[in-house]
């Protein structure tokens, strides 16, 4: 597919498409990926765009090479990246901890498809635990974003390289089948972002300068007890400075409808048939998945009634919301296993039933 | 406003880039829009379609159970869609391929020879999906054919531009579908 780079202009533009042509604009110099429906059109479209623009495209010979050299490119301090879908993610989490544990600002476009095992290949948000909570080992976290819209692809495939760089660590963009294969109307506006300066750490030759070394080894007991407090420091100044969230109607709200991600489109819809049929119903859409704007929750609680999630999993963002909530209302869920989200008119149902 | 549409037929007969059309003519009118294709574990000579949905405010969900206008360019997507479409709404059936019955009276149909017309008016059965939106435009009155003309632009690529005033004649001889004789 031939696309015009940057333009004002309306195009209609799938998802995948969106999200490599955003990455491509934001500056992305290296990608590395292996083909897995239903991202694969971002590999595609990278393998002509990245070689018209002089940059690195490979074509991996497996998901665990690709996260690899993410992970060596991005630790010359170039915009690096890589995308897949879900089992295949499954194959880098070994490598997201240690680019956690390195602090390099590896982004990864995660397009979520059926689990658990090799599942299927229609949409799901049966990864957010995944991503949020990762399979890697040890304490470590990944900044998470997730669009809604194609659009919203966009802007957020900007900001993952942003935050990356800004806080060196790994940063996925969690978008599922749906949005990777829709198209909707699109406008690509310049990467809106200051440059980050990764001149103090990044292996550039180490040319009349001493020697640098990115591990993630650390023997002694005392050293990697300092090391995590100040990575978690990192964490929490993340969760103060980047959280994001989407509210609507909420000032009034008796219930609180918790979505992220496609789904949170027909959420909105079923939000509105719900007030006009006279209950004080708001949403919430996390936008930011780590960090989680627990505080929101938190602090909605207070007014609110009955939280009720809606994801296309068995339930795994609502967890968080009961964490953040801490029983001091109901948290409810309403969820499919697997698919395009439920029906607007069903999440009216089963709201009402719950209510 | 808010108005769906369903696009089906064999694989290889145009649908999704019919679809593609169809929704970058909306797009060109400032309508919200979104195209979903049906993606999946296809076969060969199996049904492919798109869902378009069409809408003032927010798309309400990209995937619904039923739509206003289905279009079915063979049988298989007419025993598969007529279910599907709302009360009032309308099936355009392309009777090349498919029987002309009508088994749903709470529903409007436009039985024509798509696949035939294309052949005899155009040359080449590849221009059904196209002249399929003509009619579509004709029937439904929700999009000009200026604005399908203008979509035609964007969607095929520049390599084949010489295509365009060819598709363009597609979509005026669906327009006219109910003034031809077949």
């Amino acid at each position: 597919m031939a696309t015009e780079c940057l333009t004002d202009k309306k195009v209609l533009m799938k998802g995948n498409y969106a999200i490599a042509n955003a990455a491509v604009l934001a500056g992305c110099q290296c990608y590395f990926g292996y083909p897995i429906t239903p991202q694969s059109e971002i590999g595609e479209f990278m393998s002509g765009k990245m070689q018209e623009l002089g940059r690195a495209y490979v074509s991996a010979e497996s998901e665990l090479a690709a996260i690899n050299m993410t992970i060596g490119a991005a630790s010359t301090g170039v915009k690096a990246m890589s995308s897949s879908s879900s089992c295949a993610v499954a194959l880098m989490q070994e490598a997201l901890s240690y680019a956690a544990s390195d602090q390099l600002p590896v982004v990864l476009v995660s397009v979520m498809r059926g689990g658990p095992g090799l599942g299927n290949i229609y949409p799901s948000q049966g990864d957010y635990f995944q991503a949020t909570k990762g399979g890697g080992n040890g304490d470590y976290k990944l900044i998470v974003l997730a669009p809604s819209t194609v659009q919203e692809c966009v802007d957020l495939t900007y900001k993952a390289f942003y935050l990356a760089h800004k806080y060196k660590n790994p940063t996925v963009l969690l978008a599922d089948g749906l949005l990777g294969q829709m198209m909707e109307p699109v406008t690509f506006k310049p990467y809106p972002y200051e440059e980050i300066d990764n001149s103090s750490w990044a292996l550039t030759g180490a040319k009349a300068r001493d020697g640098r070394i990115i591990r993630s080894y650390a023997p002694l007991a005392d050293d990697q007890c300092v090391y995590l407090e100040q990575l978690f420091n990192k964490y929490r100044q993340i969760e103060e400075n980047e959280t994001e969230w989407e509210e609507r109607d909420t000032a009034d709200a008796d219930v609180v409808l918790v979505s992220f991600g496609s789904t949170s489109r027909n959420v909105n819809t079923a939000a509105k048939i719900l007030r006009q049929k006279g209950v004080k119903v708001g949403t919430l859409r996390p936008i930011t998945l780590f960090p989680f704007p627990s505080k929101r929750l938190q602090e909605l609680s207070k007014t609110v009634k009955k939280f009720v999630v809606v994801e296309v999993n068995m339930g795994q963002m609502v967890n968080d919301v009961r964490l953040a909530v801490n029983g001091r209302v109901p948290v409810e869920l309403v969820h499919k296993p697997v698919g395009t989200p439920p029906a607007p008119d069903v999440i009216v149902k089963k709201v009402e039933e719950l209510i | 406003m808010e108005k769906d549409f369903i696009l089906a037929g064999f694989g290889g007969q145009g649908v999704l880039l019919a679809g593609e059309v169809l929704a970058n003519g909306f797009m060109i009118d400032n309508k919200n829009v979104t195209w979903y294709p049906s993606y999946g574990a296809e076969m060969r000579g199996g049904t492919v379609n798109c869902s378009v949905v069409m809408a003032d405010e927010d798309v309400s969900a990209v995937l619904k159970s039923s739509a206003d206008f289905i279009i079915v360019l063979n049988q298989a997507s007419f025993d598969k869609f007529v279910s599907m479409v709302k009360k009032g709404g309308t099936i355009i059936v392309n009777t090349s391929l498919a029987i002309e019955k009508r088994i749903r009276d709470d529903i409007n149909y436009v039985f024509y020879p798509i696949t035939k017309m294309a052949e005899e008016k155009l040359q080449s059965i590849k221009m059904a999906n196209i002249l399929s939106l003509g009619i579509l435009s004709k029937v439904s009155g929700l999009i000009s054919l200026e604005s399908l003309e203008k979509a035609l632009e964007n969607v095929i690529p520049i390599h084949r531009r010489n295509l365009i005033p060819k598709n363009i004649e597609a979509l005026k001889l669906g327009y006219e579908y109910d003034l031809l004789k077949v």
